[in-house]
């Protein structure tokens, strides 16, 4: 009796242990994720969540905008700012150095750092945005401000004259940085980075140049190559879509899908203008257009003497990276002796063409891009252009891609082999910069023939069209001069020269 | 008979608990499902007025407390990058574990031990608020206040005997409060050399252990037992002052310290290139170190000689010499305009044989690029004789983290040396111009720091020594910030933009003292002075 009691209570005891048990694992289970879950719905709030939750006591010192504060980071930022600057310092002199020799225009001879300091004033960060726009990456968004006063000393060398030393005063930087993170599934979990400056809000930067112990004036257009060459460098090499893909961690990424590639092919035929406002005070303007999406390849028409209303009638082909963001833009100049003088510029939003359909559209010349800059509301007249847009295939994409390549190694082996260092150029380098006095070019002989993108020569496929992009270094002094490569740009030009108005 | 029965009761009741174990484990816990679910997380709008109540006690400190920022963007970052992190930290903590688990296995019989199962789950950590210290030192101190309340599931299963086992931890949260500081900062990246990292209060640790399906934490008094045992491990080694320490760089290079000396001795230079139309040119060396931003210096100047003898003595501080050089160029001086330059050369530190005298030859060259056409002509040759000096070992690393160094030898026994160290001025303003230094005077001594020009933020860093035969305890330190004006001219050529008195009996007894003090006679001007008072003994 004693043994079966015994067992039953003891079995009875031992159900209930478990039971017991059974239910503390689950009180316990379900506690620890309930905390998990209000943690978790905690970690991001917003306006109505804290409301709902604070009701009378809001707080008041929190706000949500768009882009998050971070006082803390800029607290740091500033404490850190002497070291980050000095270890910048030599990152920067090491790394833009190079680039500047890349983008230099014609009429100089080196460009080099003499001096570089960035100054006692840290970068504020306004804000940071983090969103996934796509999967696998994150994007950041930084709005970073700086108004410093760094002392940045450039020597620049021009042929003719001696080495000037100027100096880069007030710079100002306001833009969004926007950084890619493509993630992997390796540690550090980030196999490369992009790095971007959005182009909405248009980056601003500002600077004031000053030439040390002479005058900017001492070469002509000196400012405004500086000026064209930091222009270039950002809204080439930086500005959305343009980026710079950082490899990170070490492991062999590919990353050429991050990388821009030719997207699609944008055919331009720039018909006609009408009404052109007379910026000369004898006879009429001599129009002429200069067309580009990148402003590294720009094109340009031939130009037609004392016309108001020009008829171009010429076609240009420029590559597309990406049809969302870019923009065709259109610069209507008047050659002139010295400085040309733009007439007016329009803008080709390519988000708004079709592909492979051939569309003539008529664009209102404005005096500038910047809408908040304009002012006056006259007419400047109309440029009338016909665009296709065609979309690559993939091979067409390697071709054109290659092809670029090709046109940006050309292009240094010719700045290499000291073509553009040599006095001739120097003398129409610097007289007439980029978009601007190509009259003088070819020694003043058939005004306004080649092509702006300095040195650039043939571009696309289509090179047998005529008025194709042809450098402008080149033009009119290939026979002169030593260089007669056969696959290089010159031949080209010769090639062509027949169509085009040398 | 009534004792026989009540033993076979007790018999039989433990029988009948372990039968009823059995039973019950099999009734209630081996059914259960081992895996994790993911929770169901609402949103907040969803939420009545009770499991709001509910929420209160984890609100985030950004809301509570103004001095500590939301950063939710880094949440965010987090969240999106977790579940590629999730892999990765799985990855490899499953190939740590492998050879440990191989190497440990033999020693308590077991036959082997694997991951079942290894996740860390879909919740990431959150930062709770993030709040930052600034002080006068050079380190950032900022803390976050992390917490993780994560759904992790690591499940292992051990064979030994030939009965296999499994051990499963769920539910892992913890809840930290870690001060991260980075010091100190340095000028190259990511400018901080070394991570400390320590917790202000004692973490908050929860988790579920289950071994063949049950919760051992669920046992009343074990979890409070285990995480009690946790929370002192780990205060034991981390809880502040305690402190991890994970270095990032070698201090002593990332500093940029000095490490040596080079002595220049410019000898002569043969058969210069004339530059000069009329006469022989004027040549003079100009030497320089690379990669740093010492003011170069300068032989005299020999007229009408292209064969000069100089036969100067120069000394230069070293900070890197695998990668430092030493630039030659020489200069054609001219009584006008711009001094031509006629040929230069480069030796790097790393050709010289430590504390052995050198000479060497050098041609000159047009420019340092080696493929210029232009440069084959010859332009002269320079002989240099170059000495490198490295300190000895320990003399430069001494000290680094310990600010506070002792006196010299041959300080006066009751005496010391006082250092005065003029890191920074903020808002310093001038009526007619702030181009600002720092004259101190103690004791009659006066002493300046360079100009730093057009700047109302200047930053100086420069150190000054007094040595003294007695404690200043009852002496002053007077630190006045000037401006003088860079055009030359009779109006305000200096102005005064501030003083302050410091009594330097604080400094006797604390040693060392790094202060933001306001200056006198400004508007809101501040000047950062460190004081340090080093003894002999």
């Amino acid at each position: 009796m004693g043994l079966i009691s015994g067992m039953l209570m003891g079995i009875v005891f031992g159900i209930a242990l478990m039971a017991g048990w059974k239910h503390m694992m689950r009180y316990r289970s379900n506690k620890r994720i309930a905390k998990a879950v209000d943690i978790k719905s905690l970690s991001s709030l917003n306006r109505d969540d804290l409301k709902k939750i604070c009701g009378e006591n809001f707080p008041e010192w929190i706000s949500f905008p768009v882009f998050e504060q971070v006082k803390w980071l800029n607290k740091q930022l500033s404490k850190l700012w002497p070291f980050v600057a000095d270890a910048a310092e030599a990152i920067i002199k090491e790394s833009v150095e190079p680039l500047l020799e890349e983008y230099r225009t014609p009429g100089i001879t080196s460009i080099k750092f003499s001096k570089l300091s960035l100054g006692t004033v840290a970068p504020k960060i306004e804000g940071i945005r983090v969103q996934s726009l796509k999967k696998g990456q994150i994007t950041m968004d930084i709005d970073l401000r700086w108004g410093g006063n760094p002392n940045i000393i450039l020597a620049i060398e021009a042929a003719l004259v001696a080495s000037i030393p100027i100096q880069l005063k007030d710079l100002k930087v306001f833009t969004v940085v926007r950084a890619i993170f493509q993630l992997a599934e390796e540690i550090p979990c980030i196999s490369a980075v992009v790095v971007a400056l959005l182009a909405e809000p248009k980056p601003r930067i500002d600077y004031t140049l000053k030439a040390i112990g002479g005058s900017l004036t001492a070469i002509p257009g000196l400012s405004d190559m500086i000026d064209d060459t930091v222009h270039s460098i950002i809204t080439d090499m930086l500005q959305w879509p343009h980026r710079i893909v950082v490899p990170i961690g070490g492991m062999p990424v590919d990353t050429s899908e991050l990388e821009l590639k030719p997207q699609g092919k944008l055919t331009v035929a720039v018909v006609r203008a009408n009404n052109l406002k007379n910026k000369e005070l004898i006879g009429k303007s001599d129009p002429y257009v200069v067309v580009y999406i990148r402003p590294l390849f720009k094109v340009k028409t031939k130009v037609i003497e004392n016309n108001l209303n020009p008829v171009w009638n010429q076609t240009f082909e420029l590559i597309v990276e990406d049809k969302e963001t870019q923009s065709l833009i259109l610069e209507v100049f008047d050659q002139d002796v010295g400085q040309d003088e733009r007439l007016g510029v329009a803008k080709l939003p390519m988000i708004e063409l079709e592909a492979e359909i051939s569309k003539e559209i008529e664009l209102r010349l404005l005096p500038s891009l910047d809408m908040l800059k304009i002012k006056d509301k006259k007419d400047r007249g109309t440029l009338t252009i016909q665009v296709l847009y065609h979309e690559f295939n993939k091979e067409e994409q390697l071709a054109a891609l290659e092809e670029e390549k090709r046109i940006l190694e050309e292009r240094k082996k010719l700045k290499e082999a000291g073509v553009i260092g040599s006095t001739m150029d120097a003398l129409d380098g610097a007289a007439s910069l980029v978009g601007s006095g190509v009259g003088l070019v070819g020694s003043g002989l058939g005004a306004g023939a080649g092509i702006v993108g300095s040195g650039l020569g043939a571009f696309g496929s289509g090179l047998s069209k005529a008025g194709k992009f042809m450098g402008r270094t080149i033009t009119g002094q290939s026979n002169a001069s030593k260089r007669s490569g056969s696959s290089t740009p010159v031949n080209s030009v010769q090639e062509n020269g027949g169509a085009k108005p040398l | 008979m009534g004792f026989f029965s009540t033993i076979l009761g007790f018999c039989g009741f433990g029988v009948g608990v372990s039968t009823g174990l059995v039973i019950g484990y099999y009734l209630f816990i081996y059914f259960q499902p081992s895996d994790v679910k993911d929770p169901v997380i609402r949103p907040l709008v969803e939420h009545d007025s009770q499991s709001l109540q509910q929420l209160l006690p984890e609100i985030p400190l950004w809301v509570k407390n103004p001095d500590y920022d939301r950063i939710d963007w880094l949440n965010k970052f987090l969240e999106l990058m977790w579940p590629y992190l999730d892999k990765a930290i799985c990855k490899t903590a499953k190939n740590i574990a492998k050879p440990i688990i191989a190497e440990q296995i033999p020693k308590y019989k077991i036959e082997s031990v694997e991951f079942e199962e290894l996740t860390l789950g879909s919740l990431p950590p959150t930062f709770q608020g993030m709040k930052v210290f600034v002080t006068e030192e050079k380190e950032l101190i900022m803390e976050p206040s992390l917490k993780w309340a994560g759904n992790p599931n690591v499940t292992l299963g051990v064979k030994a005997f030939g009965l296999k086992a499994t051990v499963q931890a769920v539910d892992l949260q913890i809840f930290a409060q870690p001060r991260i500081t980075l010091k100190p900062l340095v000028p190259s990246f990511p400018c901080f050399a070394k991570i400390f990292v320590s917790l202000m209060e004692k973490p908050h640790v929860d988790f579920g252990l289950k071994l063949f399906g049950a919760d051992l934490m669920s046992i009343p008094g074990l979890y409070m037992f285990v995480q009690e045992l946790i929370k002192d491990q780990v205060a034991n080694m981390y809880l502040w002052p305690k402190t991890l320490e994970v270095e990032i760089l070698d201090p002593t290079k990332a500093m940029m310290r000095p490490v040596g000396i080079v002595h220049v001795k410019v000898l002569r230079a043969m058969k210069l290139r004339k530059k000069d139309l009329l006469g022989g040119s004027d040549p003079y060396v100009k030497l320089k170190i690379t990669e740093s931003k010492a003011p170069s210096k300068k032989t005299t100047v020999k007229h009408k000689n292209l064969n000069p003898e100089w036969n100067e003595e120069f000394s230069i501080v070293v900070k890197d010499p695998e990668s430092q050089a030493l630039e030659f160029i020489v200069y054609d001086w001219e009584q006008v305009g711009k001094h031509d330059k006629m040929g230069m050369n480069v030796v790097p530190l790393k050709e010289l044989t430590p504390n052995e005298p050198k000479v060497m030859t050098l041609d000159l060259l047009k420019n340092l690029n080696q493929n210029d056409a232009q440069d084959d002509k010859f332009r002269g040759q320079l002989v240099v004789e170059l000495t490198y000096k490295p300190f000895k070992e320990g003399d430069t690393s001494k000290d680094l983290d310990n600010p506070l160094q002792k006196a010299p030898e041959g300080t006066p026994p009751s005496g010391g040396v006082l250092v005065v160290i003029v890191h920074e001025a903020q808002d310093v303003e001038g009526k007619h111009h702030t181009n600002p230094y720092v004259r101190i005077i103690f004791n009659g001594e006066e002493r300046k720091t360079k100009h730093v020009k057009k700047n109302r933020d200047p930053r100086w860093d420069e150190e000054f020594t007094f040595v003294l035969e007695e404690p200043p305890l009852k002496e002053k330190l007077h630190v006045e910030v000037l401006s003088t004006s860079t055009r030359i001219g009779l109006l305000h050529p200096k102005e005064t933009l501030g003083y302050v008195n410091i009594s330097l009996a604080d400094v006797v007894n604390n040693k060392r003292i790094n202060e933001k003090y306001h200056l006198i006679d400004s508007k809101n001007g501040k000047i950062q002075i460190e004081l340090q008072w080093r003894t002999s003994s």
